[in-house]
């Protein structure tokens, strides 16, 4: 399925997509320097046991949804949220730890569709007994009138795969002006069937996304929607103060027999927002009174691991799955300096890992990362095909440089999303005692896409990441390294704007591969050969580090959403604890 | 920040025969409090001045990473006792990056008293100007000005320039800042000039010089300009540290200067998330901003008794 | 008198409307692009177009302004189609960030920043009066002394250093309060209170700081006045002295000040709404800010510039009041 991953997981703020994840981030892993990683005890495993039915649960946040709205919410831990309590999809991930969620699961439909036309057309039935919260019917041309939805320049933000792939959808607007797409059918309320351009195996990896929920047009409020989705899930809003604080209540027109996914077990959700990072951090580590009932919206920030890896307490209340993001420093390979690939080469060499790394949190909430794609698809460790050391090796990135004619050095930019500002202070250390003057330029995360997307203004160097959907190649490799998908405005992904002939023909070659496990292989071989060739340089790959409340029970890294808590089981101990 | 602004100033009457720098003079050396302030002062701009020269003698520049003094699995703590301190880092080192603290305070004095300085420069030029020209000219000048001055006041500075300071896009920060802090300043001394102005303009001796012929150019920068210096001096010296406030609160809501440029603000704001955990990193930086600021204000205060007896207060 | 404020009143909005002009304009100009922002991460060109266009941002500025200005007074409809969006008078925008009209979101958060201020500022006058005061009648003495040095220390503390001191001593040590939380005066005025204690006492210890050095200036020269010596002459006791004629002129000046702090506490309120997470209208700003939210960014300066102006006029009405040397 298609991309748009967690580009923005790099940004720390705005995380996106990365569905996937299968096999990854196993067990507790050593960290570089021998030393046992303290904080991967948890991975794979819930937290708390089964919880009781009951109390509320608070969460601690220090912001508020980038989007509710199914058709705009594509941030991977908005989708977390909004797609196991609020609404449900055709299809979604499994509610268990480790590598086990990554597996899809049937969720509104029936099953996990069938493919007709070669993959190019897909059949959906849904669940008899499926409704809203007002206890009306789910029909399937309510999921339809939400695909068409998020076509609609009034609602932008959501995934575009149904842009992508739906057969005529080009200049369609959306359903305001009373259009509607052809390739769309719904020839009866529990029946939709999709049509695509083009051959499509792993499309139900699609319906995962929100876009995908059912929007009933009569509730449809145009923007205003974002305020007061309504519900198709287990839980409905009661109210909702935008960067204020948001309460959930149980919809009890949800019926848990045609649900297998979400367990729903406290009765109240509350969560406040806007409080700061380290005061939720100290909040959980405390862990007093009601805020043993809580868990933290964002990942522990780096400055507090001080105050959790020391303390056994504590680390049994820790999470930190991997986010399966390769956080990569990626060169305007269109023009000089690095146009030149000994140039690029260079800063391969000079980077010093080690020292962006310990800005990142250190090794306990990163792992290295020493090929594109992240462990998840070398079955669980990536190759070190290069051999560069880990801190780097400056003696050698000078000698590439002189080769290059560049032997005195060179200035440039750098533009990073403000969250990474310490990470890009690391490479810009590291790089400089080889001579390259980096200028950073933090943009805010709302405005980073844009920065970055523009491929006539843009720095020639930018920090960003990229995550698979899911457990294949073919959501990294292409999106990442094909020349075709760069747009002159609005680019995302091939950011090092990378067009090499004979990659994308060894692409297309993968691509048409019917052996999957062949296919695999020939990915990873295509990591290594794309890394000679140094378009960008593969930094790290994040943990997302969470310290639950004492009182919290049923608690995971939920692979499929970067390690975020899988809001489908986590409730409480005991529920009388919590605060009304 | 924060500063509340003049009433309207009465008039000062400078004793004659003594111009305010003799007067100042002998007045201060009189004050404990005072003798204390300039030497504060003046080790802060001395160490701004020399802020290449010291970092080099302490053997770090300000933005070189020093892996070895933090701990990396501990999320990059110092690695030592009080955030650090060694023989080798002087005041120890920032978390996480292990650059040199001893280095970036003094290179972040240069940057906080240099943005201070010279905003302050701007406002009391421009204040100075648009005050007399106000007070001297009146009449339709004066009600320009005077509007003028009333709008500027009614802008809610301080959101005003983090709105600006963050749409900026990344030009030259440091000067951008200057810019953006002067814009707002001039209204006060502009008005504390006026008033000077409007009681000293007939005066005899204006007058007399007038009818000597004296051109308007002359008459302003001999005979007014000067009988109204010591409320300047005064008020320039109590709105420094507002200045040095403002840039640190700018630069702590992150609009400020850019990493790896460090500034005390700056270095506040990055401290803040230490501060149970390496208490030394956030307390060095706010003690040198706490000690420039309450220098200032109390030989600002010393000497507008002195030179502003009934004036203008903060 | 009426007369009077009704030309004050002319010049109030004569003032707003210049300062909407100038915010319009520079954060208009400026290089940020909210369509490029909301639309996200893959964005192509054609949608780019449409979300300007329902934005109003193709629309030449002049135009933009016009449809502003008009729009605080008769309500505006924006968008087309299905979504129209209707924003009610009085109309400061649309925040598509928050799916909100500005001027909802920015009621909605008033109370939250009014609350912050007005309770600080009870905390201040009292605080900052009674050493101001205290330290007048017993000029150069050691309570003098030790009285101004504590308040020149505390003037130069930046608010954040204090408010993290305030955090970690009665918070995280002495666990005498909780973390701050917002609580509604009219569901729980204890917990209101509580909750906004650590927040009052921060903003307090810097304003009470200023307040007891003009304060004690103000009752130095006051106390000082021939009439005061009169007074004392007469044989009145020194209480009723210093309250009925000392405090009474003394105190006019601080008024001035106080407006003025009042007025332009919305904006110092920044700082210390980020530091304590409060939901106010400075975090609503600073929000705004990093998610290149115009809408509201312009509506917030004008909240903040009204207030600052209605503070000045105010106070000038109420020294005829205080004060009877003034008449207009």
């Amino acid at each position: 399925m298609e991309k748009r991953t967690c580009t923005a997981l790099a940004t720390a703020l705005v995380a996106a997509l990365t569905l996937g994840a299968t096999g990854c981030s196993g067990g507790p892993q050593d960290g570089t320097r021998g030393r046992k990683n303290l904080a991967t005890a948890n991975n794979g495993r819930t937290i708390g046991g089964t919880p009781e039915r009951g109390g509320t649960l608070t969460v601690l946040s220090n912001q508020d949804f980038t989007h509710l709205d199914p058709a705009r919410n594509w941030v991977m831990n908005d989708m977390d949220f909004g797609t196991r309590l609020l609404y449900r999809t055709l299809v979604s991930y499994k509610a268990a730890p480790g590598t086990a969620g990554g597996e899809l699961v049937p969720d509104l439909a029936t099953d996990l569709g069938t493919p007709s036309h070669g993959t190019r057309t897909w059949t959906f039935h849904l669940k008899p007994g499926i409704t809203y919260e007002d206890g009306t019917p789910i029909t399937a041309q309510d999921i339809k009138y939400n695909v068409e939805r998020s076509f609609s320049p009034d609602l932008p933000g959501g995934s575009d795969y149904a842009a992508r792939y739906l057969k005529d959808a080009k200049g369609y607007q959306g359903p305001a002006k009373g259009e509607h797409l052809d390739s769309i059918k719904t020839p009866d309320d529990r029946t939709i069937v999709f049509e695509l351009r083009k051959p499509f195996a792993e499309f139900p990896n699609a319906t995962v996304m929100p876009t995908f929920a059912p929007v009933p047009k009569a509730k449809d409020k145009g923007p205003q929607y974002d305020n007061r989705p309504f519900s198709s899930g287990p839980y409905k809003i009661e109210t909702y103060q935008r960067n204020k604080k948001l309460v959930l209540v149980r919809n009890s027109h949800w019926d848990p027999k045609t649900d297998p996914i979400r367990k729903a077990y406290p009765d109240k959700l509350v969560m406040v927002m806007g409080l700061k990072p380290n005061q939720i951090d100290d909040r959980m580590i405390a862990s007093q009174g009601a805020d043993a009932s809580a868990v933290p919206w964002y990942a522990l920030r780096p400055e507090s691991a001080a105050k959790v890896l020391p303390r056994a307490d504590v680390r049994k209340r820790l999470l930190a799955e991997s986010t399966n993001c390769t956080d990569m420093v990626q060169m305007h390979t269109g023009r000089a300096p690095f146009d030149n690939v000994k140039v690029r080469q260079a800063v391969q060499y000079a980077l010093d890992k080690e020292v962006v790394i310990t800005s990142s949190g250190g090794p306990a909430f990163n792992d290295v990362s020493t090929a594109y794609m992240p462990a998840t698809l070398f079955d669980g460790k990536q190759p070190d095909t290069l051999k560069i050391p880990t801190t780097g090796d400056t003696d050698k990135a000078k000698k590439l440089l002189k080769e290059a004619g560049k032997a005195d050095g060179f200035t440039t930019k750098m533009t990073v999303s403000n969250g990474d500002k310490g990470r890009a202070e690391a490479i810009q250390q590291s790089l400089a005692k080889a001579g390259i003057k980096v200028v950073i330029e933090t943009v805010d995360p709302s405005a980073f896409y844009a920065a970055i997307g523009d491929t006539t203004t843009r720095t020639d160097m930018v920090y960003t990441g990229w995550c698979p959907d899911y457990p294949s190649g073919s959501t990294f490799l292409p999106f990442v390294f094909d020349g075709r998908y760069i747009k002159e405005k609005g680019n995302s992904g091939n950011h090092s704007l990378f067009r090499d002939e004979a990659t994308m023909k060894r692409m297309d070659e993968i691509a048409a591969m019917t052996d999957a496990e062949k296919a695999g292989a020939a990915w990873r071989e295509l990591d290594g050969e794309i890394l000679a060739k140094a378009p960008t340089v593969p930094v790290l790959v994040r943990r997302w580090p969470l310290v639950v409340g004492t009182n919290i029970a049923g608690a995971y890294g939920q692979t499929s959403f970067g390690g975020q808590l899988d809001y489908a089981t986590v409730g409480l101990k005991d529920p009388a604890k919590s605060e009304g | 920040m924060a500063t509340t602004s003049m009433s309207a100033p009465a008039a000062t009457t400078t004793p004659a025969g003594s111009g305010p720098w003799q007067l100042a003079r002998r007045e201060l050396r009189r004050r404990p409090a005072v003798q204390i302030s300039l030497v504060v002062i003046a080790l802060f701009v001395i160490t701004a001045v020399a802020a290449p020269l010291l970092s080099k003698l302490g053997g770090w520049s300000p933005e070189e990473f020093d892996k070895n003094a933090v701990d990396p699995y501990l999320g990059g703590q110092p690695i030592g006792p009080l955030g650090g301190i060694s023989a080798d880092h002087w005041l120890g080192v920032e978390p996480v990056t292990g650059r040199d603290l001893f280095a970036r305070v003094v290179h972040g004095s240069q940057v906080s008293l240099l943005i201070a300085f010279a905003a302050t420069a701007i406002v009391v030029l421009t204040g100075t100007a648009a005050g007399i020209a106000a007070g001297y000219f009146g009449e339709r000048t004066d009600t320009v000005l005077s509007r003028l001055m009333d709008l500027t006041m009614s802008f809610p500075s301080l959101i005003f320039m983090i709105a600006m300071m963050s749409v900026a896009r990344d030009v030259n920060r440091i000067a951008l800042m200057i810019a953006v802090i002067g814009l707002f300043g001039w209204p006060g001394i502009a008005r504390v000039v006026r008033g000077q102005t409007l009681s000293l303009k007939h005066r005899e001796y204006v007058d007399a010089s007038r009818v000597g012929g004296s051109g308007a150019w002359r008459i302003l920068t001999r005979d007014i300009l000067p009988g109204a210096a010591g409320p300047v001096i005064a008020y320039t010296t109590l709105i420094i540290p507002g200045m040095i406030a403002t840039e640190a609160a700018l630069s702590y809501l992150g609009v400020g200067v850019r990493p790896p440029t460090p500034s005390w603000g700056q270095m506040i704001a990055e401290s803040v998330a230490f501060y149970d955990t390496d208490p030394m990193y956030f307390v060095i930086p706010s003690i040198c901003l706490f000690l420039t600021v309450l220098a200032f204000t109390l030989l600002g205060d010393a000497l507008r008794d002195v030179l502003d007896p009934r004036g203008s207060r903060i | 008198m009426t007369v009077y404020i009704g030309r004050r009143l002319l010049g109030v909005i004569g003032v707003l409307i210049a300062i909407a002009a100038v915010t319009f304009t520079i954060f208009y100009v400026l290089p940020s692009d909210p369509a490029a922002a909301a639309c996200g991460k893959s964005c192509s060109t054609e949608r780019l177009t449409a979300i300007r266009a329902h934005m109003g941002l193709d629309q030449p500025l002049w135009r933009q302004f016009a449809d502003f200005t008009t729009g605080i007074f008769t309500g505006r409809t924006m968008g087309s189609g299905q979504y129209e969006l209707h924003c009610d008078f009085p109309c400061l925008g649309y925040s598509y960030e928050n799916s909100e009209a500005v001027w909802g979101l920015l009621m909605d958060r008033l109370p939250v920043s009014a609350s912050l201020a007005l309770g600080a500022a009870v905390l201040w006058l009292v605080l900052g009066l009674t050493a101001g005061v205290t330290a007048a009648l017993r000029k150069d003495t050691l309570t003098d002394r030790t009285l101004m040095v504590g308040a020149v220390a505390a003037a130069s503390l930046p608010v954040y250093f204090t408010s993290v001191m305030l955090i970690y001593g009665l918070i995280r040590v002495a666990g005498l309060l909780p973390y701050p939380k917002y609580v509604e005066f009219t569901s729980d005025p204890l917990a209101w209170a509580s909750n906004l204690l650590l927040p009052w006492l921060a903003l307090a210890i810097l304003y009470a700081a200023m307040y007891a050095r003009q304060s004690r200036s103000s009752m130095i020269e006051t106390m000082a006045e021939p009439y005061i010596r009169t007074a004392r002459a007469k044989g009145l006791p020194r209480r009723t002295v210093v309250v009925k004629h000392g405090l009474r002129a003394g105190m006019t000046p601080i008024l001035t000040i106080f407006g003025m702090d009042l007025g332009g506490l919305l904006a110092g309120a920044v700082i210390t709404e980020s530091i304590f997470g409060i939901p106010g209208i400075g975090r609503l700003f600073y929000g705004a800010l990093s998610t290149g939210d115009q809408p509201v960014i312009l509506g917030v300066t004008l909240l903040a510039a009204t207030f600052i102006v209605v503070a000045n006029l105010a106070v000038d009405l109420l020294y005829a009041v205080v004060d009877p040397r003034v008449r207009y």
